[in-house]
């Protein structure tokens, strides 16, 4: 590539990617973020726990369960 | 990534069972091979390695595709699959005329409410949280 041939390139490259502006954020987008990150830690409600908990003390009581429980899963 | 939400549904679906497998079919080697444990789990080992995989992808496709704009619980939905897998896996198990041990019969009144109870926390959790990470929650 000459050239020539190169600054036609970085011309039209230019045309093609004009520089930004506004690039400064509208707002303060931590908040949002925090409250976000926040939400997501709620954990298990309570009722999945008790459900845990009969599925594995089915499982202690009930052994022979498991090779089906493999099978299906 | 906001392409092909279907294929992601799949994938996500089918990735719990596909890397839990590797434990079962350990497990069954050892019990087989090692233990030599009377029961012939190769003619059956079809199901577990091919179909529920498979079933577990579609289910998950099936959720993305009609039920998630529906805002349908997907624990709820994942928890009924057992529904369909434990008769599919008696079938699969007949038309191969493999003996099933007596002791399975005996345990399907317990068995069956852990596998629901099962089956709901990891679609809840897991298939979730890849549904999740995969950008199609």
């Amino acid at each position: 590539m000459s050239d020539r041939e190169m600054e036609e390139m970085k011309k039209l490259a230019k045309e093609a990617l004009p520089p930004m502006r506004d690039a400064e954020l509208a707002r303060d987008l931590w908040p949002a973020m925090l409250e976000r990150l926040s939400t997501q830690r709620r954990g298990m409600p309570w009722w999945d726990w008790v459900l845990l908990a009969g599925a594995s003390a089915g499982i202690w009581f009930a052994p022979g369960v498991i090779p089906a429980l493999l099978y299906h899963l | 990534m906001y392409k092909h939400p279907y294929l992601r549904a799949y994938l996500a679906g089918i990735a719990i069972p596909t890397a839990f497998l590797l434990a079962i079919m350990t497990a069954y080697t050892i019990d087989r091979y090692v233990y030599d444990m009377p029961v012939p789990i190769e003619r059956v080992i079809v199901f577990p390695m091919a179909a529920v995989p498979n079933a577990w992808g579609l289910w998950n496709l099936i959720f993305v595709a009609f039920l998630q704009k529906r805002h349908f619980p997907l624990g709820l939905f994942g928890g009924a699959l057992p529904l369909l897998l434990v008769p599919g896996g008696y079938l699969v198990a007949r038309l191969l005329n493999f003996t099933i041990p007596p002791v399975a019969f005996q345990v399907v009144p317990i068995g069956l409410p852990i596998a629901l109870i099962v089956y709901y926390l990891v679609w809840k959790y897991f298939v979730g949280f890849l549904n999740a990470e995969l950008g199609i929650a």
